[in-house]
C-alpha cells in the first residue's frame, strides 16, 4: 500500500515537469479585425492580448489562434470550424458582432467546443439552451433597464428615441419601450436613422418640437458625437440624455466636453467601479495602448482570462464545458458566474453600470453600491 | 418653423454634396468613367485636413490651399498610372478598377490610421447662429457652403474662359473630334481626373469639421455623388451644383415629413425617376449612352 | 452542345465524389460550398452579363430576395425549405420584372447605376420593414427536410453543385437557342439588333428572369445553410461586386470562366482571411515568430486581406482584362 502510494507520488513528481513542458492548450479567438466593426474589434484585440500577457507573467502558457470574421457570419462560421476541426482548440472566445455570435453559437453544440461570447448583446445568443455557449456581458435588454432605473426617482413623464438602424439599436429600443411602458413614460418621438449621415438636424428638430423629458440614444462611435453636436446647435435640451452603451461610452466622446457634459450612459464596465483590478487594468491599458480602455476591452480581457485559466485546468473541451458551467470567478468585471435564469442559459447575470460625464470624466452614478458620485439631474448646458 | 429649419440645413448640407458631385461629374463628362473611388478620395481630403489641423495647426478651411494642389497632383498621377490604361475598356472593367483602387486607398488608410474615428474639433465645430424665432444655422456648415459656391464659380469661369477649360469641355463633348482638332485628350483626361480628385478631397476637408474622419467615411457619399451628377446631367458643373442642393433638401424634407430611415429610399427613387423621365438630367447634354 | 454537356456531367460527377474522398472535414467542405455558391452566382450573372452584355451591379437584390423569402416562409408559414426556395424564385422574378422594366430602357453607365439604385432600394426597404426582421435579421435554429440532417454540410454541398450544374446547362442550352443568338446580337450592337426586329426589352428581360431565378436559389440555399441572415450579409453592394469580379476574373461570356473565377477567388479570400500564409512561414521556420517580420505577418497581415483583394482586382483588370480564360482563347 505504502509502496504503491510512493510510486504514485514519484510518478506524479516525475510527470510534473513533463506536464509543464507539454504543448500549451490552444484557444481560439474570433473577432472583427476588419470590416464595419473593426474599431470596436480593435478594443477587443487589445483587451485579449493584455489578458494573455498577464497570464504569461503568472506562468500560464497558452497558444492563441486568432481569426478575423470581418463582421460576416459566413466567415465567422468558417473561422469557428477551422479552429475546432483543424487547429484543435478546446475553447473559443468571440465573436464580437451579434450576427456572427448567433451563427457560431448555433453550431457550438454540434462540435462540443465551448464558446465564450465576450461582448455581443443580442438576447437570443444565450436563450436557445445551447450547452456550450457562455456569455460574459449583459444582453441588450439590460442597457435600457438600468438607465431607466437610474432616472426613475426623478419621475420623468415623456421620452423620445433617437437610434441607429442596426441590430443593437433596434433591439435596445424595443426593450426600452417595454420598460418605458412599465414606468408610465409617454413616447413622444421615435427617430430611427441610417448610420453615417452628415445631417441629423431634421430628426433632432422633430425631437425638440416634441419637448421630451428623456432622450434615449443608441449610436455608434462618432455618430454619437455628431448627434450631440447638432443637438447643441439646434438647442435640444431635455432633462436627461440617456445613451445606451457604444458611442456614448468612448473616451473620445467624453473629451468633447462642450457637448458631452452630463450625458448619462449605460455601460458594462467603468474604471472607477470597485471591482477587483478594474482601476489597475485601466492604468496599464492606457500605458500600453495610449488610450482609455472601453468596456469592450474589459469584457475581452476578462473573457480571455476566464477561458484560458479554466482551459489550462481542464485540458479537454468536454471538461472545459463542465468547468465553465460550475465555476465562479471574480475580477475586473466583478463576480462572474454562468447561470440559467429568466430564459437564459449559461448567462453571466452581469450588473450593468450607469455613468455620467462630469467635467470630462466618466463617473459611475448607479447602482449606488458601485458608485462614488451622484447623478446630476436635470441636464443643463 | 420646422419647415424652415429643415430647408436651411438641407441646403447647407447639400452644398457639400454638390462639391463631391461636381468632381465626379467632371470626370464622368471628360473621361466617360464612373469613378467608384470618389468616396475614398473624399476620405483622403478628410485625413489631410485633420493632419493639417493637428500637426501643422492650420485651420481646415485654410488648409484647402494646401490640400487642393496636393490632391490634384495625386489624381493626375492616378490617371497617368492606372485609369488611362482602361480608358477604352468596357465600363464594367473601369468600374472594377476604380473599386479596386478605392479598396487599396481605404485599407491602406485603415492600416496607417487604424479604424478609430478621428474628430476634428475646432472652436466653431458646434457653434451656430440662432435667430430669435429658434432657427439655428451651423457656423461651419455655412462656411463650407460659401466656400463651395466660390469654388463652383471659379471652376465655371475656368471651364468657360480659359484655353484648358475649353479644351476640357471639347473633350467632354466629343472625344474623337477633340483629338482631331489637336487637343491632347490624354492630358485633358489627367487634368480632369486631377480636378475631380481635388474637388472630392475639398468636399472631404470641408465636411471634416462637422463630420468624423474614418477610412471608410467616404462611402456614404459615393452613391449620393452619383445621384447628384445624374440629376444635374453628366458633365454639367452648374447642374451638379444645383443637383447637390436638391438632394440635400430632399433628404432633409424626407426625414422631417416622412421618416429619417426612409430618406435614402426617397433619394434613390428620385434618381430612378430622373433616369427614366429625363435621362439627360436637369442641365445635361444628350444622355442615355 | 453535346460535348459541352458531357464535360459538365463528367466534372459534376468528379465533384460529387469529392466529399466522399476528403471525408468528414467541415472546414474544407464549408469552403467548397462557398466556392460552388460563388461559381453558381457568377455563372447565373454571366447569363445576363455574358450573353446580353447587360452588366448588372445589383444582383445582391435577387440573392437577398431568395434568402429573405425562404427564411420568412420557413419561420412563419411552412417548415419545408423547398416551399421557401420556390417562393424565393417567385419574389426574385417579380423584383426582376419591375427592375427590368425600369433599367432596360437605359444603357451603358446608366444601366449599371440604375441596377445599384434598385438593389439599394430593396436593401433599405428590407432594413426598414418589420416583417423582414428589419435590422435584427432573421435567425432560425433548426431546419430539416425529409428527415435529412441539415446540420451537416453535405446536403448543401450537393445542393449548390446541382444548382451550378443546372446553371451551366442552361448556359449551354441558351448558347445554341434562338434566345441566345438574339441576346448575343443585343450585346454586339443594340441598335442593329433592334433594326433586325429583335424585341430588345423582351429578350433582355428573359435573360434577367433566368439569371435572377438562379441567383435567388443560391440565396435560399445560403440562408438555410447559415440559418441567420441580415441585410449586410445577403443584400450588400459588396456581394454584387464580388459576383461580377468573379465572372470577370474568370472570363465573361465563357462557359467555364465564372467557375474558374470562383475556384480561384474563394480559396484566395479564405487564405488571406485566415492568414494561412503568415502561419505557414512561421511554422516552416522561415520567419521567427518574435522577429519584426513575424509579428508583422501575424498581426498586420490580418488587417491587410481586403487590401490584398484590392491589389488583386487592380492587377487583374490591368493585365487580365478578358479574364483567365481570355488568356487561352479569344473571347467572342
Amino acid at each position: 500500500m505504502k509502496r504503491k502510494f510512493l510510486s504514485i507520488v514519484a510518478a506524479i513528481v516525475m510527470a510534473f515537469p513533463l506536464l509543464a513542458q507539454a504543448a500549451p492548450v490552444k484557444i481560439g479567438f474570433i473577432n472583427s479585425i476588419t470590416g464595419k466593426e473593426a474599431q470596436i474589434g480593435e478594443n477587443l484585440t487589445n483587451g485579449a492580448a493584455m489578458a494573455i500577457e498577464d497570464l504569461k507573467a503568472k506562468g500560464i502558457q497558452v497558444e492563441l489562434v486568432k481569426e478575423d470574421d470581418g463582421g460576416d457570419p459566413k466567415n465567422a462560421l468558417a473561422a469557428y470550424e477551422k479552429l475546432v476541426t483543424r487547429d484543435g482548440v478546446i475553447g473559443v472566445v468571440g465573436p464580437y458582432t451579434s450576427g456572427c455570435a448567433n451563427v457560431v453559437a448555433s453550431r457550438a453544440d454540434q462540435y462540443n467546443v465551448p464558446l465564450l461570447v465576450p461582448a455581443a448583446a443580442k438576447e437570443e445568443i444565450t436563450m436557445k439552451g445551447y450547452k456550450n455557449v457562455f456569455r460574459l456581458n449583459a444582453p441588450a435588454n439590460v442597457y435600457s433597464m438600468v438607465l431607466m432605473d437610474a432616472v426613475k426617482t426623478f419621475k420623468p413623464k415623456t421620452i423620445a428615441y433617437v437610434y441607429a438602424a442596426t441590430d443593437f439599436g433596434v433591439s435596445t429600443v424595443k426593450t426600452a419601450q417595454e420598460n418605458a411602458l412599465k414606468m408610465g413614460l409617454k413616447e413622444v418621438a421615435n427617430e430611427k436613422y441610417q448610420q453615417g449621415q452628415p445631417d441629423y438636424r431634421p430628426s433632432l428638430s422633430k425631437v425638440k418640437a416634441a419637448n421630451p423629458d428623456l432622450v434615449f440614444l443608441v449610436s455608434y462611435d462618432a455618430d454619437a458625437i455628431l448627434l450631440m453636436r447638432q443637438a447643441k446647435e439646434i438647442g435640444l435640451t431635455p432633462k436627461a440624455f440617456l445613451g445606451a452603451g457604444a458611442g456614448y461610452t468612448t473616451a473620445q466622446f467624453a473629451q468633447q466636453t462642450e457637448i458631452s457634459n452630463l450625458v448619462v450612459s449605460a455601460t458594462q464596465w467603468t474604471d472607477d467601479v470597485n471591482w477587483t483590478g478594474a482601476a489597475d487594468f485601466a492604468i496599464r491599458y492606457k500605458a500600453k495602448y495610449a488610450k482609455e480602455p472601453s468596456y469592450h476591452a474589459a469584457c475581452a480581457y476578462e473573457a480571455m482570462r476566464i477561458m484560458v485559466e479554466t482551459a489550462v485546468k481542464s485540458g479537454t473541451a468536454a471538461k472545459l464545458q463542465v468547468a465553465l458551467k460550475a465555476g465562479s470567478w471574480s475580477g475586473i468585471m466583478g463576480p462572474v458566474k454562468f447561470a440559467n435564469y429568466g430564459g437564459f442559459t449559461n448567462q453571466n447575470n452581469h450588473p450593468m453600470l450607469v455613468q455620467q460625464i462630469q467635467n470630462g470624466k466618466y463617473e459611475t452614478v448607479y447602482p449606488v453600491q458601485f458608485s462614488k458620485k451622484k447623478l446630476v439631474y436635470p441636464f443643463k448646458r | 418653423m420646422l419647415f424652415l429649419q429643415s430647408l436651411l440645413s438641407g441646403i447647407l448640407t447639400g452644398g457639400v454634396y454638390a462639391l463631391a458631385g461636381i468632381g465626379m461629374s467632371l470626370v464622368f463628362g471628360v473621361m466617360n468613367i464612373s469613378n467608384f473611388a470618389h468616396g475614398d478620395l473624399m476620405m483622403l481630403g478628410m485625413y489631410l485636413a485633420y493632419f493639417a489641423f493637428t500637426l501643422l495647426k492650420i485651420d481646415p478651411y485654410l488648409a484647402l490651399l494646401l490640400i487642393m494642389p496636393i490632391t490634384f497632383l495625386f489624381g493626375f498621377m492616378l490617371e497617368k498610372v492606372f485609369i488611362n490604361r482602361v480608358i477604352n475598356h468596357p465600363h464594367q472593367n473601369q468600374i472594377l478598377l476604380t473599386i479596386g483602387l478605392g479598396l487599396i486607398m481605404s485599407n491602406t488608410a485603415l492600416l496607417a490610421f487604424t479604424s478609430d474615428p478621428k474628430i476634428l474639433t475646432t472652436t466653431y465645430s458646434s457653434s451656430a447662429f440662432n435667430s430669435a424665432s429658434g432657427i439655428s444655422v451651423s457656423v461651419p456648415l455655412l462656411l463650407s457652403f460659401l466656400i463651395t459656391c466660390a469654388i463652383t464659380a471659379i471652376l465655371y469661369l475656368f471651364l468657360s474662359r480659359t484655353r484648358t477649360g475649353m479644351a476640357l469641355r471639347a473633350t467632354s463633348q466629343n472625344r474623337e473630334a477633340a483629338q482631331l482638332m489637336g487637343i491632347n485628350v490624354a492630358k485633358m483626361s489627367a487634368i480632369a481626373f486631377g480636378i475631380g480628385t481635388a474637388l472630392a478631397a475639398t468636399a472631404g476637408a470641408l465636411i471634416a469639421p462637422t463630420y468624423y474622419i474614418h477610412p471608410l467615411a467616404g462611402h456614404s457619399f459615393l452613391l449620393k455623388a452619383f445621384t447628384i451628377c445624374v440629376l444635374g446631367g453628366l458633365g454639367s458643373v452648374v447642374g451638379a451644383g444645383v443637383g447637390g442642393v436638391i438632394i440635400g433638401v430632399v433628404e432633409s424634407m424626407a426625414s422631417t415629413y416622412i421618416s429619417s430611415d426612409w430618406k435614402d429610399v426617397v433619394v434613390f427613387m428620385l434618381f430612378l425617376a430622373v433616369l427614366l423621365f429625363r435621362p439627360q438630367g436637369l442641365f445635361g447634354k444628350k444622355g442615355g449612352q | 452542345m453535346k460535348k459541352q454537356l458531357t464535360i459538365i456531367a463528367i466534372v459534376a460527377a468528379a465533384a460529387a465524389l469529392l466529399p466522399i474522398i476528403i471525408g468528414e472535414n467541415p472546414y474544407i467542405t464549408g469552403i467548397m460550398i462557398s466556392m460552388l455558391m460563388m461559381a453558381a452566382l457568377a455563372s447565373a450573372w454571366n447569363i445576363l452579363g455574358g450573353f446580353a452584355g447587360q452588366y448588372s451591379f445589383g444582383h445582391a437584390a435577387y440573392f437577398g430576395a431568395g434568402a429573405y423569402t425562404t427564411m420568412i416562409v420557413l419561420s412563419r408559414l411552412n417548415p419545408n425549405p423547398l416551399f421557401g426556395i420556390v417562393a424565393g424564385i417567385i419574389v426574385a422574378c417579380i423584383i426582376a420584372l419591375v427592375t427590368g422594366s425600369i433599367v432596360f430602357r437605359l444603357r451603358g453607365h446608366y444601366f449599371g447605376l440604375a441596377s445599384i439604385a434598385v438593389a439599394e432600394i430593396v436593401r433599405l426597404s428590407t432594413l426598414n420593414f418589420e416583417f423582414t426582421g428589419g435590422a435584427q435579421g432573421i435567425l432560425l435554429s433548426d431546419v430539416s427536410l425529409w428527415g435529412i440532417d441539415l446540420n451537416s454540410k453535405n446536403p448543401f454541398y450537393y445542393g449548390m453543385l446541382l444548382l451550378l450544374v443546372v446553371t451551366l446547362s442552361i448556359t449551354v442550352w441558351l448558347g445554341k437557342s434562338k434566345t441566345g443568338y438574339y441576346l448575343q446580337a443585343i450585346r454586339e450592337d443594340q441598335d442593329a439588333a433592334a433594326s433586325l426586329g429583335i424585341n430588345l426589352a423582351f429578350y433582355k428581360k428573359k435573360a434577367l428572369l433566368i439569371s435572377a431565378a438562379l441567383t435567388s436559389v443560391a440565396g435560399s440555399l445560403y440562408a438555410v445553410y447559415i440559418r441567420f441572415i441580415d441585410t449586410s450579409a445577403v443584400l450588400d453592394l459588396r456581394l454584387s461586386i464580388e459576383i461580377i469580379l468573379t465572372a470577370i476574373i474568370g472570363g465573361v461570356g465563357t462557359l467555364w470562366g465564372p467557375v474558374i473565377g470562383a475556384l480561384l477567388l474563394v480559396p484566395l479570400a479564405e487564405v488571406l482571411r485566415s492568414n494561412v500564409l503568415g502561419d505557414l512561414l512561421v511554422k516552416l521556420g522561415l520567419v521567427s515568430e518574435t522577429s519584426g517580420i513575424g509579428i508583422f505577418l501575424k498581426e498586420n497581415l490580418a488587417h491587410a486581406h481586403v487590401l490584398a483583394y484590392g491589389i488583386i482586382t487592380v492587377l487583374c483588370i490591368l493585365y487580365l482584362p478578358k479574364g483567365i480564360l481570355g488568356l487561352f482563347r479569344r473571347v467572342k
